[in-house]
């Protein structure tokens, strides 16, 4: 009788620490080394599609959570490259660069639809690049008066122009190379 | 030939008739076709060439071409980028309104004179004294700056001397002079025959006519640079903006002489809005104005 019952409960116990080490599908937020951080911007629908719709032009290294990371560091490289164009000058940004519109114009990016309604929501960043959204959003309050969420949707475009004009999904590369690319190549 | 009859057409209208702005709450006449910055209307694609053609010239990258049609505030944006570059300690701005004719050593002459320098009566002579001009400034952080207005009259001696001075290089920076040319389409037309000054052209930008959301703002915008209150009865109702577009064709000189004119009338018959009707009683009038100010 208590030969049964033990081979019961070792039969039970080994069910579940064999259920617990089972390989299951991860659920959740993807983990990252780094912690990440929510920062709140008011999208339009159609800049939260587009977020999706850009993981599929990434690298498959590249997750959906890293999309944003990726958009800040573009705009990093690319209003870096304006400081440097324009280095020794009494502006950071030139003269006829007139408002946050100006930028898009002079990029080529495409406009902003300004008739269509925003919605608050949180975006994970990582430290790093909530720390380059700041330093941007810092320069672009001070010469245009643009609001944080105003200056990630410019990091948006940048990072779609940037996957329209060059294809990385077959590329083999990790986020840092991604990034690196993104940041050097603006 | 026609934008001197309508520039005569208006001074004779405003001369027999001291116009009472501020029935209609403004402090100045509002719709002046005098290129002046204070009532520069900034659509997108005039955004688009400010923002690339400053970028470019910023950036020391050498020769940047806008075009436009006839009307369409070339010679506003060159005063524009005069009056902002003027103010800034880093560049000298040097603008002309009208090249000389035909003559490349004429030109240099007048660029030389627009940055108070020594003319000189050999081309040769005349480039050394430029390029000493931009040696000097280099070495003050400071970048001269030609706007030519009217650069579709340029000849090909012209381009070849104005390519000559951009291939000068101060000794610590490379900078070289930058030049904003604007003129009529033809400009990219001639532009073609100086293969060696058009591969120069670091951007090119075009004005193009606005469209009836524009012309709506380009009005509502010139009403308020004359003072008239932002919170008072439209002046122009919204009926009222799509005949001033047709008649028009979204050129704001245009947009500007034939708002001017209904101004006029308006104040004429003690009235204080312009509304469709008004605008088509106007032109039932008066079919001189009917497509009036037209270059085509």
């Amino acid at each position: 009788m208590s030969k049964k019952k033990n081979a019961e409960s070792s039969k039970l116990s080994k069910s579940t620490l064999a259920a617990l080490l089972e390989e299951k599908p991860k659920r959740g937020r993807p983990r990252s080394d780094v912690p990440r951080q929510n920062v709140y911007v008011a999208l339009r629908q159609e800049e939260k599609d587009l977020m999706k719709a850009l993981v599929k032009q990434l690298p498959a290294q590249v997750k959906r959570a890293d999309v944003a990371d990726l958009a800040i560091s573009a705009l990093t490289g690319r209003l870096e490259a304006l400081r440097q164009a324009v280095a020794g000058r009494s502006r950071e940004i030139p003269e006829g660069v007139i408002d946050m519109e100006s930028l898009y114009l002079l990029w080529d990016l495409n406009l902003p639809d300004s008739h269509s309604a925003e919605k608050w929501t949180s975006i994970r960043v990582s430290p790093q690049q909530v720390i380059e959204l700041g330093r941007a959003h810092g320069a672009l309050y001070a010469a245009f008066g643009a609001s944080r969420s105003q200056t990630f949707s410019l990091a948006l475009s940048i990072l779609a122009q940037f996957l329209e004009k060059n294809l990385l999904a077959d590329q083999d590369l990790t986020l840092e190379e991604t990034r690196q690319i993104l940041v050097f190549n603006p | 030939m026609v934008n001197e009859t309508m520039t005569l057409q208006t001074e004779f209208d405003l001369e027999g008739f001291q116009a009472d702005w501020s029935r209609l709450g403004m402090v100045i006449q509002p719709f002046s076709i005098e290129a002046d910055p204070r009532f520069m209307y900034i659509s997108t694609e005039t955004r688009r060439a400010l923002s690339k053609v400053s970028y470019m010239v910023e950036a020391a990258q050498g020769a940047s071409i806008v075009v436009g049609e006839v009307g369409t505030g070339k010679t506003m944006l060159a005063s524009w980028f005069h009056n902002r570059y003027r103010r800034r300690p880093d560049f000298v701005p040097a603008q002309i309104d009208e090249p000389p004719k035909k003559s490349g050593l004429l030109l240099l002459r007048r660029i030389a004179a627009e940055f108070r320098l020594k003319t000189r009566r050999a081309t040769e002579d005349q480039l050394n004294v430029l390029r000493e001009f931009l040696t000097e400034q280099s070495a003050k952080g400071i970048l001269p700056l030609v706007i030519i207005d009217e650069a579709h009259e340029l000849s090909d001696d012209q381009f070849e001397n104005l390519r000559r001075m951009l291939n000068f290089r101060d000794p610590e920076g490379g900078k070289a002079y930058q030049f904003i040319l604007l003129g009529r389409p033809e400009l990219d037309i001639n532009l073609r025959g100086v293969s060696d000054f058009n591969d120069r052209v670091a951007t090119r930008s075009s004005l193009d006519p606005l469209t009836p959301d524009d012309t709506r703002n380009l009005i509502e915008f010139r009403l308020l640079a004359a003072g008239r209150d932002a919170n008072s009865r439209p002046l122009f109702t919204p009926d009222s903006i799509m005949p001033v577009w047709k008649e028009t064709q979204g050129y704001p000189r245009r947009i500007c002489w034939f708002c001017q004119h209904l101004c006029l009338e308006l104040l004429d018959t003690d009235g204080f809005q312009i509304d469709g009707d008004f605008v088509e009683k106007f032109l039932s009038d008066y079919p001189e104005y009917r497509h009036a100010g037209r270059s085509k």
